[in-house]
């Protein structure tokens, strides 16, 4: 997996990791917004249902003094209109709530369907009461009243219990809004037992006369259930409510105990006794509307206060579903954002140096490096990768002005050795080959130790008939060697040529000693000269191995103690050997590097060892002899090399012809 | 290659190489040679331990000898073997003294 993949992979993983968490916390911020949502609907649909519910009876209260009272003495004229007013609006304000929450509360047709047909059997109710009110007969109206009461009351518990419903369906778990949808129930049932009393105790007080045990029953009853009732509310006491709510439950609850309960019992205690009654029942009537608005007052303290608490609440729920949405999109932007950082400021400029890394390692020095103005560690890789180029393309240029420079040295070297090869090819032609001169034959033997050698020899017939020759050996080897040599070559076979008669050999090599250049390396030689008439001859030892004598009876001799270089000392004086050479003898001169070679070991191959070949073998022809020495010598070395030039001539004096003037 | 030893204003040149050859040569003239311009004329050169000299060493030992001209005098200790032979073919030896040992070289000198 690339390095991209992974840290794409991972930030998308980080960034979806987080969005899912916020998600998860919206999702229940809005459950929660819902929640709060359906409370507040469902507060909304109650609270009209309660004020609809405190309407109907007080429309229920009026309609019934008026039904019983047609001189109109109780109340104020024109309140019955504005009651049924009050009650059509609250109702048809809860059926607007109640369908504006269609989406979100459950059951909402049942509840329409009840609210619908409550609203229809009112309608019913109050045409029958019209009816009854305008009719001419004064009687009928109180003959329909006790109805009317009945079912008004039906219905107001039909609302209550919707109410109630609804409050099942969604109930507050917060404490305090408990309580206060509690304390709206129990003051619900408070009010509608003042408001029953109200209605029963101005009937009673109207005509005390004809009141009925019933009817004292349902006053008890219901005066009652108002204690009850505030039983229940003390019992909320307990809860946090808030400070107008409890101001309004102490007013509610000081007026009704230090006025209306007293009221109510005395009137009932009188009503029981047949006593004289000290109010009629339009005061006990406005009394007891005095003390329903109180609680009306406690209602729209508890309603108002949910009210705010649920809207407070909803408010807090969609700011925080805001918060967490709007933190939803800063993530999904941190997500894209850290991708695309990711992206331009690593995962490119890293993909764009691994890219020209593997050209580079490729040799494509022409590569171009990735522009990256930065400081951070991928700047510093790339200046890395810049100092490489640098280098390698340094190296480059190095490696090619030495391969130049190496293909100049070959060339030169090509050159000097073809112009060493032509040189060695003159140097070659400069030695005499195998051949017989007079009565001398000779043959030799020449290795130089690299193409040219600072060896040389020759042999040459001098116009008495004389034979003579020379090896020389010029210190060193190579190329100035080799030049030397040729030097020597010419100037000894001049020499030779040249010699004046009676001019002894050990004069000529005193003289080419004395001439010799004292800038020019020294040599050695062997010059000497084979008699043509005499079986003698004589040679001059300038510092050069001794010459070996192979007798024709197969006897060795080694001839000379030595003597000096030439060009050494100037002024260095020769001696001249003369030896008996018959015919059938054989002289070897060599250079050194023959008896010098060495083995692997250092070791040399020696002039004892020379000797013991030549002995041994001095039967065998000039050739096999020299060929015997060649391979002793490659032998020895163990290799086709030498570190000295090495060189061998072999002179025979051949037996005397007749000559052919003799015969005669 | 070389180590000296000032002995009874002698100066004995001690040669640690086994051979004096093509490719040792011009160093070893050349230290001899910086001996005798520091004044010294008095040489014993110890070839005790060398076993093989080659024409460009012998070269290199007269050049040195001729260097150090008619006052000074260059003898040869310890020379033996191939070396001594090599002295006596090509007549060094009438050009250099030669001693059996150190010793009497500096003895000789110093006298």
């Amino acid at each position: 997996m690339k390095i991209r993949h992974t840290l794409l992979i991972l930030t998308a993983f980080l960034g979806i990791a987080l969005l899912v968490a916020v998600s998860i916390q919206i999702r229940a911020e809005l459950l929660d917004y819902q929640t709060a949502q359906r409370l507040a609907a469902s507060n909304a649909v109650r609270e009209q249902l309660l004020l609809g519910t405190e309407a109907l009876a007080n429309e229920r209260s009026q309609t019934f003094v008026a039904l019983l009272d047609p001189g109109r003495r109780i109340g104020r004229p024109g309140s019955l209109e504005e009651a049924r007013r009050r009650v059509d609006t609250f109702l048809g304000a809860a059926e607007r709530e109640l369908k504006g929450t269609a989406g979100f509360i459950s059951s909402t047709d049942a509840g329409l369907a009840a609210l619908a047909r409550i609203r229809e059997d009112i309608g019913g109710l109050r045409r029958q009461a019209d009816t009854s009110l305008a009719s001419d007969r004064p009687q009928r109206g109180g003959e329909f009243a006790p109805r009317w009461f009945q079912e008004a009351t039906r219905l107001i518990g039909d609302l209550q219990s919707s109410r109630l419903t609804l409050l099942q369906q969604e109930r507050p778990l917060e404490p305090t809004l408990r309580a206060e949808a509690n304390l709206r129930t129990q003051a619900g049932i408070l009010s509608e037992s003042i408001a029953r009393n109200q209605a029963l105790m101005s009937r009673a007080l109207m005509e005390p006369g004809t009141v009925e045990g019933l009817e004292f029953d349902a006053i008890s009853r219901n005066a009652g259930r108002a204690g009850l009732a505030w039983e229940l509310i003390d019992g909320q006491l307990g809860s946090p409510l808030s400070p107008s709510v409890t101001a309004a439950i102490a007013a509610t609850r000081e007026d009704y105990t230090s006025t209306f309960a007293p009221l109510q019992q005395s009137l009932l205690n009188s009503l029981l006794s047949k006593v004289p009654i000290g109010i009629d029942a339009a005061q006990w009537y406005d009394a007891t509307d005095h003390s329903l608005r109180n609680i009306a007052h406690l209602q729209q303290e508890l309603l108002g206060s949910s009210r705010n608490r649920l809207e407070a609440t909803l408010r807090r729920a969609r700011l925080s579903v805001l918060q967490w949405s709007g933190l939803l999109l800063l993530g999904i932007a941190a997500v894209i954002g850290s991708v695309l950082v990711v992206r331009r400021r690593v995962v490119q400029p890293l993909e764009a140096l691994s890219q020209t890394m593997l050209r580079l390692a490729d040799n494509d020095l022409s590569t171009p490096l990735p522009r990256l103005m930065r400081a951070d560690e991928i700047g510093e890789m790339n200046d890395a990768l810049r100092v490489f180029k640098a280098n390698a393309i340094q190296r480059e240029r190095a490696q090619n002005e030495k391969q130049v420079l190496h293909a100049r040295l070959r060339e030169t070297y090509r050159q000097l050795r073809k112009d060493l090869e032509a040189a060695a090819v003159i140097q070659g032609a400069m030695l005499p080959p195998a051949a017989a001169m007079g009565n001398v034959s000779y043959r030799g033997l020449y290795r130089p130790s690299s193409l040219i050698a600072g060896d040389t020899y020759n042999v040459l017939r001098r116009n008495d008939g004389g034979i003579g020759f020379f090896q020389v050996d010029v210190a060193g080897h190579g190329a100035a060697a080799a030049l030397v040599s040729v030097a020597c070559h010419h100037t000894l076979s001049q020499a030779i040529l040249t010699r004046t008669q009676g001019m002894r050999l050990e004069e000529i090599a005193a003289q080419i000693n004395n001439d010799w250049p004292e800038d020019l390396p020294y040599f050695t030689m062997i010059l000497g000269e084979i008699h043509p008439r005499t079986h003698q001859a004589s040679i001059v030892q300038a510092g050069h191995p001794s010459p070996v004598v192979i007798r024709s009876d197969g006897l060795v001799e080694m001839l000379g103690e030595g003597g000096f270089p030439i060009g050494m000392f100037p002024a260095a004086a020769y001696e001249r050997l003369d030896f008996e050479f018959a015919p059938h003898d054989r002289l070897l001169i060599y250079s050194d590097g023959l008896v010098e070679a060495e083995d692997k070991d250092g070791e040399q191959f020696s002039e004892e060892r020379l000797r013991r070949i030549v002995g041994e073998n001095a039967t065998d022809s000039t050739r096999a002899l020299l060929d015997r020495l060649d391979v002793a010598v490659r032998t020895w070395r163990g290799s086709e090399t030498l570190d000295d030039d090495l060189s061998v001539l072999m002179l025979e004096r051949l037996p005397e012809r007749i000559p052919v003037d003799a015969v005669h | 290659m070389l180590s000296t030893d000032l002995r009874n204003n002698v100066l004995v040149v001690r040669v640690s190489e086994r051979r004096i050859d093509a490719s040792r040569a011009p160093a070893f003239k050349d230290e001899i040679t910086k001996c005798i311009e520091a004044g010294q004329n008095q040489i014993v050169l110890d070839l005790s331990g060398v076993e093989f000299i080659d024409s460009s060493g012998l070269g290199a030992l007269v050049s040195c000898l001729k260097r150090l001209g008619p006052r000074g005098s260059l003898a040869v200790a310890g020379a033996t073997g191939a070396v001594s032979r090599l002295f006596t073919l090509t007549r060094m030896d009438k050009v250099f003294t030669l001693h059996p040992n150190v010793d009497s070289a500096v003895d000789q000198l110093s006298a």
